[in-house]
């Protein structure tokens, strides 16, 4: 909830216990609509998350390189201009070029109900579209957190 | 001090100088927004003896005897509201001065005369998606059921100035609008519609110039005059920057080339509308309807100031400076709004600006309803948002309307909820007698009241402007972003807290409701759109196209050369819309925004 | 991962081994895992200079940042960043390095960057800092630059572990002076007025040299330079002092003998530090001596005593 400290709390949980959830929000597209991104880097700044934004149009590759410069628990993907199954895709073929695979991804935008199972399928959960409230995106989120931090420890 | 003068003494260089002379004595007059602001508090009646009064005598008993506690009334631009508001809420002289009458200074209850009675507002509803020719049956269908002027949205890769052909471009190509790449796309979108006849409004910003080129380029081989072409373009950049964020170069270098075509079009296409100063944007990314008002008169007062720069006089351009403004649900804060949006034009630029031409001081605007309180929940209760906020744009006096289609929270809308929305207006206009009389609800007092706060706290806001070193540099430093971002991460709390209501999305919610269905745009138009522009680049002379380049190129480079015929003949040339922006990518340089979060 | 896995990682100069290597000393300091890290890969550092770079907010300090990191590794040096960003006290959280990130020679140049979160520690976070850049060091950076805001104490022990420390003021320099906590202008090795275009930073160049002409300088003469950071004016004389400052202390025992100096006093403070913090939590969560506490039978000073010579653990 908005205003809780968010550290991931697993059982046997040792890897990286005094760091609290570290998130990537990205808008890998050509698309400028970021009223949504700025507000959910607060809720989840004020959720105690540690959060990276690098701005609009970064590039599928850049935002995969900072996530993993920066060791992130959770990369957040929104689009809200219909290019989602083309640009969500991009990023998670990037990672699986490299060997990720202990960052979770998460999506949220104007998506579609047919294309969740398409993005699910590609390992990207959440899907949240506009009117989402901020409680169930954060905790979703850590609900994901959680996960990579178990395969990062493996 | 003493380490002071010695350094100014020593100090030979002459620029240097100056500057420390600015370091040691700046100036401090007080600003015209300062004056303003103690005009109307001068004008304030101070205490409401009336309300008082009746809250002593009857309220305060009443609400102690049902035990009701007062929760919290305030607006989205935080102002507190009242219960009640009387004769003594309004400034002493606000009648004569600060109303006024339609068609005279300083217009807060409209431009003309006879308003309404003499002319309707434009009904304009937003086309534009997938192909070229999919745009030019949505047209031909919206002329056909009575629509008066068109609108033309563009897709994602259209705005930023990259061709359907771009690695970026991949799977949006049509899919927020129309995409054209080059001039080939905009023959078949006009194909069969007389140009001499519409007026044309294409929403594009960062390339509006080469959008501009294209549409003056379709008409010339139509033989038409470019005379007698009428529309708009939005051309707003400084919104870009605050909003919608769909930039190519930095400001500075934007600013110029719309100067270049303030410029043409001045001498060239008188009815031509080159710049749309858009608040709807601002308000969509999360500003208060007052941060709105603020920002987008601010860079519509910074516009007035480029045409001055660039030696136009203010009564050949200022008429076709053009606003377009949001209008969202709050009924009567909306209403307010477009008042205070007349009358702060027009007293600014007679006072500060010393215009008396009566076209430049009014203020004409479109109005789009608020996408934002749309809610895919439910959706058919956003036909009844809709009224709302249309019937406020009406009563505040507006020129032209788009009404959002009610499926439009998820998608680009379907062609039935297109023609509600169109419908709408046109039980507005026809039905409701809303129109009939001017200004119907002017005299209100809680209207006149929350109209005269808009003006006074926008002059707040111009002042703290101003002292940032203006609009240009409070957008680059990012301070403007940031006053929205707060007010939209407060709003957002708000609801999520239950103090602000979306019915049907935060209460009186149908469970396990699913989205309405979408107008889907297939890769199909992509696919297309590819084609048709390999066949152009195939087809043109390619020596042609690269010298154009090159001429609009050293047009470029050569800050007072004008670079808008240049952009007409690389359009001609078929030199595609990526290959133009390419050309001010190479010699500008590309746009980061500042940290707003 | 593995540790061992990890370790190699680094070495080799792997960026998701270095990544990971920096979560563990980052989010579990004094662990076994990363003492072990630490101590496996100490034979191989030594090699990058480390700058940091610390001033008040807003002055540019990123941008300068990007502009710098650009120019050296164009000349074909390896750079890596480490910036440190304060963490919100109300619920711990943080944005991250975004002003740094926003400087395109970044992904243009391939530099690794990473932010961490002061996250209101005291102490720890220099420590994590300071293992940071070790790890960056072991895997190939030739330099590493870190940077700070320089508001609170803990900034100044950042930085303070930097080889060359540049401190970056802007115009009207009275009231940066003041935002900085004294201290930071005595750790500086090069000072700059960034913003030079604007009025008033020809007086603060003045200003600074004035006010280190009446303090005494023996070995390194401080520069104040001016430079601006969009347009790249002033860099390259920027880039010469740095580059004279890392001779100074090549060639200087006694400026090479302080950094030794300075390290070891890092590593050993923190693992007082850590020590301590253990013994007083063994303390307070022993119910009985919470009733003395209570009680106030028992000095307070005489608690402090007995728990710092507390030697079972």
């Amino acid at each position: 909830m908005l205003g809780e400290r968010s550290s991931v709390n697993g059982k046997n949980q040792s890897l990286f216990k005094d760091r609290p959830i570290k998130i990537l929000l990205a808008k890998p597209g050509i698309d400028g609509h970021d009223r949504g991104i700025f507000v959910l880097s607060k809720a989840f700044r004020d959720a105690g998350m540690e959060v990276i934004y690098p701005g609009l149009l970064p590039k599928p590759e850049d935002v995969v390189e900072i996530a993993v410069n920066e060791d992130v628990d959770v990369i957040a993907l929104s689009l809200l201009n219909g290019a989602h199954l083309t640009v969500f895709k991009k990023v998670v073929d990037i990672m699986k070029k490299r060997g990720i695979k202990d960052i979770a991804v998460v999506g949220g935008g104007t998506i579609p109900d047919e294309d969740k199972p398409k993005l699910e399928k590609m390992g990207i959960t959440g899907n949240y579209g506009p009117g989402t409230p901020l409680s169930v995106i954060i905790e979703h989120v850590k609900k994901r957190a959680e996960e990579a931090r178990k395969l990062k420890m493996a | 001090m003493s380490i002071l003068r010695e350094f100014y003494h020593n100090a030979t260089d002459n620029v240097l100088n100056r500057r420390l002379i600015n370091d040691i004595m700046p100036t401090k007059t007080k600003s015209f927004w300062q004056k303003k602001l103690e005009e109307i508090e001068r004008s304030k009646s101070g205490t409401n003896a009336d309300y008082d009064s009746w809250k002593k005598r009857t309220l305060d008993p009443w609400n102690e005897k049902t035990h009701f506690s007062p929760a919290e009334y305030t607006n989205s631009s935080g102002f507190d509201l009242k219960e009640i508001y009387t004769s003594k809420d309004i400034p002493n002289d606000y009648e004569k001065k600060r109303l006024g009458m339609p068609g005279e200074y300083p217009f807060t209850r409209g431009i003309y005369p006879n308003m309404y009675r003499g002319k309707r507002w434009t009904m304009r509803m937003f086309s534009g998606f997938g192909t070229p020719e999919d745009t030019n049956h949505r047209l031909r269908y919206l002329i056909k059921h009575g629509e008066t002027g068109l609108s033309i949205a563009f897709d994602m890769p259209t705005l930023y100035g990259y061709d359907c052909t771009n690695e970026r471009a991949e799977g949006e190509v049509g899919k927020c609008g129309v995409n054209v790449s080059s001039l080939k796309d905009m023959e078949v979108i006009f194909k069969g519609i007389d140009l001499s006849k519409v007026s044309t409004s294409m929403t594009i910003n960062a390339p509006a110039a080469v959008l501009t080129a294209m549409y003056a380029v379709v008409a010339q081989k139509k033989n038409i005059p470019i005379e007698m072409l009428a529309g708009t373009v939005q051309a707003d950049i400084l919104k870009e920057y605050i909003a919608q964020k769909e930039w190519i170069y930095p400001p500075e270098a934007h600013i110029r080339l719309i100067r270049d075509m303030m410029v043409f079009c001045t001498n060239n296409m008188p009815k031509w509308n080159y710049i749309s100063i858009s608040g709807y944007h601002i308000r969509e990314a999360g500003a208060s309807a007052l941060q709105e008002l603020a920002f987008t008169l601010a860079d519509g007062f910074f516009y007035v100031d480029l045409g001055l720069q660039a030696g136009l006089e203010i009564k050949r351009f200022a008429p076709r400076l053009s606003f377009f403004f949001n209008s969202s649900i709050n009924f009567f804060e909306e209403i307010a709004k477009l008042r205070a949006a007349r009358r702060i034009w027009a007293e600014v630029l007679k006072e500060k600006y010393g215009v008396t031409d009566k076209r430049s001081l009014g203020l004409k605007f479109h109005t789009q309803t608020s996408g934002y309180t749309l809610t895919w929940q439910q959706p058919l209760n956003n036909i009844v948002r809709t009224t709302i906020e249309g019937m406020a744009a009406v009563l505040g006096g507006t020129q032209s309307l788009h009404t959002n289609s009610y499926d439009e929270a998820w998608a680009l809308p379907s062609e039935d909820a297109v023609k509600v929305a169109l419908r709408t207006q046109q039980i507005i206009s026809e039905e409701s007698g809303i129109p009939d009389v001017i200004d119907p609800l002017g005299g209100s007092y809680y209207l006149e009241w929350l109209t005269d706060k808009m003006v006074e706290e926008t002059y707040r806001y111009f002042e703290q402007i101003d002292r940032l070193g203006g609009i240009l540099e409070a957008v680059k430093k990012g301070y403007i972003q940031k006053e929205i971002a707060a007010t939209s991460y407060k709003r957002q709390i708000r609801l999520e807290q239950g103090k602000e209501t979306m019915v049907g999305a935060n209460k009186y919610v149908d469970e396990d409701e699913k989205p309405i269905s979408i107008l889907r745009i297939s890769r199909k138009a992509e696919k297309a759109q590819v084609a048709r522009l390999k066949s152009v680049k195939s087809k043109r002379n390619e020596l042609h196209v690269q010298k154009t380049l090159l001429d609009l190129e050293n047009a470029m480079r050569t800050e007072n050369e004008n670079t808008f015929p240049y952009i007409m003949k690389a359009v001609e040339a078929y030199a595609t819309l990526e290959e133009i922006s390419n050309v001010g990518r190479k010699v500008f340089g590309e746009w980061k925004e500042p940290i707003i979060v | 991962m593995k540790i061992n896995e990890i370790i190699s990682g680094v070495l080799r100069g792997d960026k998701t081994s270095i990544s990971r290597a920096i979560s563990i000393v980052e989010g579990e300091p004094g662990s076994k895992n990363s003492r072990m890290l630490m101590e496996k890969i100490y034979k191989n550092i030594g090699n990058a200079h480390i700058i940091g770079i610390t001033g008040p907010p807003g002055i540019g300090k990123s941008t300068l940042i990007g502009r710098l990191s650009g120019i050296i590794t164009n000349s074909g040096k390896r750079v890596s960043i480490v910036a440190i960003d304060a963490s919100s006290p109300f619920s711990g959280g943080a944005f991250l390095g975004n002003r740094i990130r926003m400087q395109e020679s970044l992904a243009r140049n391939g530099i690794f960057m990473r932010s961490i979160a002061s996250r209101g520690m005291e102490g720890g976070l220099t420590a994590s800092i300071w293992e940071t850049v070790k790890i960056l060091d072991a895997g190939g950076s030739d330099y590493i630059i870190v940077e700070t805001v320089g508001a609170g104490q803990s900034d100044i022990e950042v930085v303070n572990l930097a080889h060359t420390v540049i401190v970056v003021l802007g115009p009207g320099l009275g009231d940066q002076i003041q935002a900085l906590k004294a201290g930071i202008m005595e750790i500086a090795s090069i000072f700059v007025v960034n913003k030079i275009d604007l009025p008033g930073a020809y007086i603060a160049i003045k200003d600074l040299q004035d006010t280190l002409a009446m303090s005494p300088q023996k070995g390194w003469k401080i520069p104040v330079l001016g430079v601006n950071s969009l347009d790249g004016t002033g860099f390259d004389e920027l880039i010469s002092s740095i580059g004279a400052h890392m001779d100074y202390i090549q060639t200087n025992d006694n400026a090479k003998e302080e950094i030794i100096k300075k390290e070891l006093k890092v590593i050993a403070m923190e693992e007082l530090r850590r020590s301590f913090e253990r013994k007083m939590n063994a303390f307070l969560s022993d119910q009985k001596n919470g009733e003395i506490l209570i009680k106030g039978s028992v000095n307070i000073y005489q608690i402090v005593d007995s728990i710092l010579h507390d030697d079972k653990e």
